[in-house]
């Protein structure tokens, strides 16, 4: 049952039926039993009247009241009927209303009597109580009580029409049953209402979500007022809104800083072509302008290269293979695009990784990584300044570190490097090929094959990022 | 007309200054804003073209100093920030325009004469002295109906007297205003290209456009 309401309706009305049903056949029992008790005494209260009328003169056995014209027996409509037997089983006396027919011969004592239902002559329901008791005896003109050798015991059984018994079982039947149908239609009527009342609450809160659109993600839902039942579901709805809303957040400021980075390229290009455009120019000055357009195209290129790896990684749309690496050799093969830009610019670069050192891991990742220090370090370098790369194993892993002098950025600034669109500085010099987007690749590539990515800068100005790799793989964390 | 250019990605600037220049601006040029800064106070340029992401000093930085120094150089922010909120904070620091990249060069070319007119209260793009006819927009000049052939310099020479047409134009706001900061003319070379003006505007038997005022300079327009 999918819905809450009819659960819970359901539920409470299952509950109520059930509780119903206990107590209806409680008090029918304790009822029954107290009326039927009641019966019963007032039979055995007859008998033992009957009883204690009954002498015995020798063989003779006499009832000594007239007991047969007492009016219970005497009715045309449900008579009471008595029958006596003789200790052999003769019937010594019964009552005018039996005619002739029997009673069901029951041989209890006076002290414990025995009772038992039975149909009675006229077809009613009806109960009867049987005993064996001694009767008195009349000699020489005394009566005795005490039991003697002649003493015959005697077998008495007293019935009685109980249709009026019947009758008010029935009654109280009927009534508890009554009595549960209007409780159950009360219940429902209340229990719908609160049931409406108690989940109205819930659909406050469906109806706010219901406004929240991407747009204003930062509404936050419930009341202080809320059931405490709901207050754990109002504190996680509202972590799951923060949490969106800063994705959606950080996707609005990605794709703006995507497109504020591509403003100023297309802005260079534009310019560059209408400006050429305006007049007529001998053949330098067109190959000048397209070449510089070409050198904006190129950048641009790099950039959105940056960012197509960035979004495989994040989609896991990236294989990888798993190579034995040669470090100190990587890392030369890696610097040489860069070496031209760091002689220009008197930058001394020297590789102090050990020529032995290696570790098993995706050499092109690995090459992309390196190759993005390596250009951040040249561009970021003082001129005349020093970069310069180190290796060393710890425990399972490989450290390598990339580091420059010349670093202007404050510890809290070195944190930043990895964000997406993050620089020391807010100019747009290099933009293409140094828009921000190199270190945060590096630390995704990292963390892709295992590792992690951290950078620090000293007081004297270095820069160092620290790579620390898995010395050997054994699995890959993106498939 | 004298521009600074703050522009720190090289390829824009290369064309904007190379444009500007073609355009008949004395343009100086810089990348970064501290320097930027520096420039914009030694010198009053008639217009300052500022991109706001600087390295050294972010623009609107630059603009507020530039304010706080009580310049009153007409300041055109030139951006990759789109945002409303960041038009409204540059225009409120005291930008008097703002242009977002990319942008048509026409569009730039068009808001800084915009800018120029304003800064010497000349509403009309046309500006008529005498019987001579300078035309802002096409930058062509006519005197009695005869087109004018002037060079860049000629021009612009013409073009700061026209604006500041009946007032004494010294020696020295005409070198800061048409000479660009690095260049390497010499000092009389004002003297020379009014010469060279007085020489292609001139007609007899019309009054002189060009007076020299001794020891303070020359104003455009005839005697009254």
């Amino acid at each position: 049952m999918r819905s809450l309401r009819a659960r819970l309706l359901v539920g409470m009305i299952s509950g109520i039926l059930l509780l119903l049903i206990v107590f209806s056949v409680i008090i029918y029992t304790v009822v029954r039993r107290t009326l039927v008790n009641q019966f019963d005494a007032s039979l055995a209260a007859t008998a033992q009247i009957l009883a204690a009328s009954v002498e015995q003169d020798g063989d003779k056995i006499e009832l000594e009241l007239d007991i047969q014209k007492m009016p219970e027996f005497q009715r045309v409509e449900h008579p009471a009927y008595f029958q006596l037997w003789r200790h052999n089983g003769a019937v010594a006396v019964r009552s005018a209303s039996l005619g002739t027919d029997d009673l069901l011969r029951l041989d209890g004592s006076l002290d414990a009597p025995v009772f038992r239902a039975l149909q009675t002559r006229s077809g009613q329901p009806g109960r009867a109580v049987g005993f064996k008791f001694a009767p008195k005896i009349e000699s020489r003109g005394r009566k005795r009580y005490q039991q003697s050798a002649e003493q015959q015991l005697l077998t008495l059984v007293v019935a009685r029409d109980a249709s009026g018994l019947q009758y008010q079982l029935r009654f109280l039947l009927w009534l508890l049953l009554l009595a549960s149908l209007g409780t159950i239609g009360l219940s429902l009527l209340v229990a719908v209402f609160v049931v409406r009342e108690g989940l109205s609450p819930l659909n406050l809160l469906a109806a706010e979500i219901a406004v929240i659109r991407e747009d204003n993600l930062a509404v936050r839902v419930g009341t202080e007022r809320m059931p405490a039942e709901m207050v754990p579901i109002r504190k996680r709805l509202n972590e799951l809104l923060s949490r969106l809303e800063a994705s959606f957040n950080r996707e609005r400021r990605f794709t703006a800083d995507v497109a504020h980075e591509l403003r100023t390229p297309l802005a260079g290009i534009r310019s560059s072509l209408e400006v050429t455009l305006r007049r007529t120019r001998d053949v330098n000055e067109y190959q000048a302008s397209l070449s510089d357009c070409l050198t904006i195209a190129r950048n641009m290129q790099a950039m959105m290269d940056n960012l197509l790896a960035l979004a495989r990684i994040d989609a896991h749309q990236i294989t990888f293979r798993r190579d034995r690496i040669q470090l100190a050799k990587l890392v030369n093969s890696c610097w040489r695009p860069f070496s031209g830009r760091a002689i220009e610019r008197s930058i001394v670069f020297e590789n102090r990784i050990p020529g032995e050192m290696n570790c098993e891991s995706d050499p092109n990742l690995l090459s992309i990584v390196l190759s993005n220090l390596l250009d951040n370090a040249v561009e970021y370098t003082n001129k005349e300044g020093q970069i310069w790369t180190a290796g060393r194993h710890a425990d399972n892993s490989v450290e390598i570190t990339v580091a420059n002098t010349g670093c202007r950025l404050t510890d809290e600034e070195a944190s930043q490097v990895f964000d997406c669109f993050w620089r020391g500085d807010l100019s747009r010099t290099n933009t293409g090929m140094h828009c921000g987007l190199g270190l945060a690749l590096v630390q995704k590539i990292i963390r892709a094959l295992g590792g992690c990515a951290a950078a620090e800068v000293t007081s004297t100005g270095i820069f160092t990022v620290r790579l620390s790799l898995p010395a050997k793989r054994e699995s890959l964390s993106i498939q | 007309m004298r521009l600074l250019l703050i522009e720190d990605y090289r390829p824009l600037q290369k064309s904007l200054a190379k444009g500007l220049r073609e355009a008949g601006f004395a343009v100086d040029i810089t990348g970064d804003g501290r320097e930027g800064l520096w420039y914009a106070t030694s010198n009053d340029y008639d217009v300052i073209i500022l991109d706001l992401m600087l390295p050294g000093m972010d623009g609107l930085s630059l603009l507020k100093k530039l304010r706080a120094k009580g310049r009153q150089s007409h300041v055109l922010i030139l951006t990759a920030k789109d945002t409303i909120e960041d038009r409204v904070t540059g225009l409120d620091m005291g930008a008097d325009d703002y242009l977002v990249k990319p942008f048509a060069f026409e569009e730039l070319l068009s808001r800084l004469r915009a800018l120029m007119r304003r800064r010497y209260q000349e509403k009309n793009s046309c500006i008529h002295i005498e019987e001579m006819r300078i035309d802002l927009t096409t930058q062509r000049v006519w005197r009695c109906r005869e087109e004018l052939q002037l060079t860049r310099r000629e021009y612009a020479l013409l073009e700061y007297l026209a604006m500041r047409a009946g007032q004494t134009v010294s020696r020295t706001d005409i070198w800061e205003h048409v000479y660009e900061f690095n260049s390497s003319a010499s000092s009389n070379v004002v003297d020379v290209y009014i010469g060279y003006l007085r020489k292609k505007i001139e007609r007899p038997g019309k009054p002189a456009l060009i007076r020299t005022v001794r020891g303070r300079g020359y104003i455009l327009g005839a005697q009254v």
